[in-house]
C-alpha cells in the first residue's frame, strides 16, 4: 500500500515537472540568441588608433535651448549658440552670459568683429545687434532655399543654401551680388553635390572663400566671383578621408589655416593642413552618441575647438595636448 | 364565439405564421444585399466593412504582415526565418530619399579602395543592388528583387552613411502570409505588425507616397 502511494506521488511530481518544462517552453522562452551571418560590423569602423589623437576634452557647457543647430566665436572669445527660437551667449570660460528669443529656428549664425550677429533661418538671414535686436531681415533666397552657413568679411557676407546648392555672396546691406559654385563645365566648376541638409563655408586667413562639396568629399576655394581656384579631399572610411555619402559637415578653420572638421556616419572631428594633409584627430567616434549628426565648429583666438554636440545639447571644448 | 382552446390555438398559429414571415423577410433582404451594397465600395470609410461578406469588402479589410523600418535593427534573421527560401523580405529604395551618391554606403564595403562594380568591392552579399551611372558624379542604385534575400546589410550601412534610402519590407507577391509569420516570432525588435493588404507600405522618410501603392496583395 505504502509502495503503491510512492509510486503515484513519484508520478504526479514527474508529470508536474513534465507540464512545468512544456509551460516554460511555451510562454517563457527566450527569443534564440542566434549570430547574424551577415552582420555588418560597424563599430569596427569607429576605431582609430589612438595615438593620432592630439586633442583633450576640457569642458563641457551645456545649453538650454531646446534644439541647438550653430556655434559661432566672437572676437573677444564668447561663445554664442542658435537653435529653436533663441540665441545662446556664454563668455570663455562657459558661464552663461545672455540669451535672446528669435522668431524661427537658426540654423547657423556667424559673429562680425563689430559683434554683429548674423543668423541663417530657414531661407533668409537676420541681422541682430549685439545686444539682441533685430536689426534687419534680408530677403528670401527663394522657396527651396535652405541657409546652412554664413560667414562675414569687412565688405561681405557668404551664404550657403543647401536647398538651392550654391553660395551667394551679398553685401552688407542684404543685396545679393552673385552665386558661386554652380555647375559651369566651360569655368570647370563641377557644381555642389549635396546629398543631406550639410553644407558649410568659411573664410580663410587670406580672406580666401572656402566651401564643402560633401558630395565629392572635397574642399573647394573660390574667388569672389566664383572662379573654382583649387580643391582637395577624397572619399575613404579609413581616418585621412571623409567617410559616407555626403561629409565633412562642418569645419572650421585654425589660425595658422588648417582645417578642424567633422563627419557624420563615422562621428570624428579631425584637423587638416592648410594643404589638406591629414594631421590628427580631435575627437574620436565614441564621443558622440551614435547617429550623431551636424556637430557645428568654432576656433576660437586661442585655438581652442569648440564643437557643438546637438544631441547631448553640449559645447564642449578641445585643447591641443601639450 | 370561439372557445378558449380555440383561441390559444389561433394564436399560436398566428405568431407561427408571422414568425416564418419575418424570417423569411430577413433572408430576402439579406440576399439582395449580398448582390450589392448600393455604394461605390470606399470601404476605407465603411463603418460596416469589418464585417461585410462581400468580396470587395473582403479585399480592403484583409490583413497582411509588414515590417516597420523605424524598428528594424538588420538583425538578418528576415533573410534566415522566413519559410520563403530567398525569404519574402526585400530590399525597398525609396529613391526620393536617395543622394545618388558615387561613395554610397549601402552598395560599397567599408575598405573599398577603387570605386567601381566589382564583386569584391559590392556589400550585398549576392550581388543584388545593381549602380547605374547618371552624370557625374550621380549614380542609381536599383534592386534586384529576385537576387535579394533580405538580409538587410546594405540598409544598415545606407542608414549609417547615407540618408537611409534603402529599407526593408515584405513583399507582397512573394509573401504566403502565414497565420503566425516565423520572422515576426524571432525579431528581436518586435518590427513585425499586421497592416491592411490595400495598403501594405510601411516606409519611412519623404517619399514614401510614391511608392505607397505598390505591392498589394488582394
Amino acid at each position: 500500500m505504502m509502495k503503491q502511494r510512492i509510486y503515484i506521488i513519484v508520478a504526479i511530481f514527474l508529470l508536474l515537472v513534465v507540464v512545468a518544462y512544456m509551460a516554460r517552453d511555451l510562454f517563457f522562452s527566450p527569443k534564440e540568441n542566434v549570430t547574424n551571418p551577415y552582420e555588418y560590423e560597424l563599430a569596427k569602423l569607429k576605431k582609430s588608433d589612438s595615438s593620432l589623437l592630439a586633442y583633450a576634452e576640457k569642458q563641457q557647457v551645456k545649453t538650454s535651448l531646446e534644439e541647438i543647430h550653430g556655434v559661432a566665436v566672437d572676437a573677444s572669445d564668447q561663445i554664442y549658440v542658435c537653435g529653436k527660437e533663441g540665441v545662446e551667449l556664454f563668455d570663455m570660460t562657459g558661464n552663461p552670459e545672455k540669451k535672446f528669443s528669435i522668431g524661427g529656428i537658426a540654423n547657423c549664425l556667424y559673429i562680425d568683429q563689430k559683434g554683429t550677429i548674423y543668423l541663417g533661418i530657414q531661407d533668409h538671414v537676420e541681422v541682430y545687434n549685439a545686444e539682441g535686436k533685430l536689426r534687419g531681415k534680408w530677403k528670401s533666397c527663394g522657396e527651396d532655399a535652405f541657409i546652412t552657413s554664413i560667414a562675414v568679411t569687412d565688405s561681405f557676407a557668404f551664404l550657403a543654401d543647401a536647398g538651392k546648392k550654391v553660395v551667394y555672396r551679398y553685401d552688407l546691406s542684404g543685396r545679393q551680388l552673385n552665386r558661386i559654385g554652380e555647375k559651369d563645365p566651360e569655368r570647370n566648376v563641377p557644381g555642389f553635390v549635396i546629398p543631406s541638409p550639410y553644407f558649410d563655408l568659411g573664410i580663410g586667413k587670406e580672406n580666401e572663400l572656402w566651401v564643402v562639396n560633401p558630395g565629392r568629399h572635397t574642399f573647394e576655394k573660390y574667388s569672389y566671383d566664383g572662379r573654382l581656384i583649387s580643391s582637395w579631399g577624397e572619399g575613404s572610411m579609413s581616418v585621412e578621408g571623409f567617410c559616407g555619402c555626403c561629409n565633412p559637415s562642418n569645419f572650421a578653420l585654425l589660425s595658422d589655416g588648417s582645417f578642424v572638421t567633422s563627419e557624420k556616419g563615422i562621428e570624428r572631428v579631425k584637423v587638416y593642413s592648410p594643404q589638406g594633409k591629414f594631421e590628427c584627430v580631435v575627437a574620436e567616434p565614441d564621443s558622440f552618441e551614435a547617429g550623431t549628426k551636424g556637430l557645428d565648429l568654432a576656433v576660437d583666438t586661442q585655438d581652442r575647438i569648440i564643437v557643438l554636440d546637438p544631441v547631448k545639447k553640449l559645447i564642449r571644448i578641445f585643447l591641443k595636448k601639450s | 364565439m370561439p372557445n378558449r382552446r380555440e383561441f390559444i390555438q389561433k394564436l399560436v398559429r398566428g405568431s407561427i405564421l408571422a414568425g416564418l414571415g419575418l424570417l423569411s423577410g430577413a433572408l430576402i433582404f439579406r440576399s439582395r444585399e449580398e448582390d450589392g451594397c448600393g455604394f461605390d465600395f470606399a470601404c476605407g470609410s465603411c463603418s460596416k466593412a469589418k464585417d461585410c461578406n462581400l468580396p470587395q469588402a473582403r479585399a480592403n479589410t484583409q490583413m497582411v504582415w509588414q515590417l516597420d523600418p523605424a524598428k528594424c535593427i538588420q538583425c538578418g534573421r528576415c533573410a534566415t526565418s522566413c519559410v520563403l527560401t530567398p525569404s519574402a523580405v526585400k530590399c525597398v529604395h525609396v529613391y526620393a530619399m536617395c543622394g545618388y551618391c558615387d561613395l554610397c554606403g549601402g552598395y560599397f564595403k567599408p575598405e573599398t579602395k577603387t570605386l567601381n562594380t566589382g564583386a569584391e568591392n559590392q556589400l550585398c552579399p549576392t550581388n543584388a543592388i545593381k549602380r547605374r551611372f547618371i552624370e557625374d558624379p550621380f549614380f542609381e542604385y536599383t534592386i534586384d528583387e529576385p537576387l535579394c534575400i533580405g538580409c538587410g546589410k546594405c540598409v544598415k550601412g545606407c542608414g549609417a552613411f547615407g540618408n537611409g534610402s534603402l529599407q526593408l519590407q515584405v513583399r507582397h507577391d512573394r509573401c504566403v502570409n502565414c497565420n503566425e509569420c516565423s520572422i515576426a516570432r524571432n525579431c528581436p525588435s518586435e518590427a513585425f505588425s499586421r497592416v491592411p493588404a490595400n495598403n501594405p507600405s510601411l516606409l519611412n522618410g519623404f517619399g514614401k507616397e510614391e511608392m505607397k501603392g505598390q505591392n498589394i496583395k488582394v
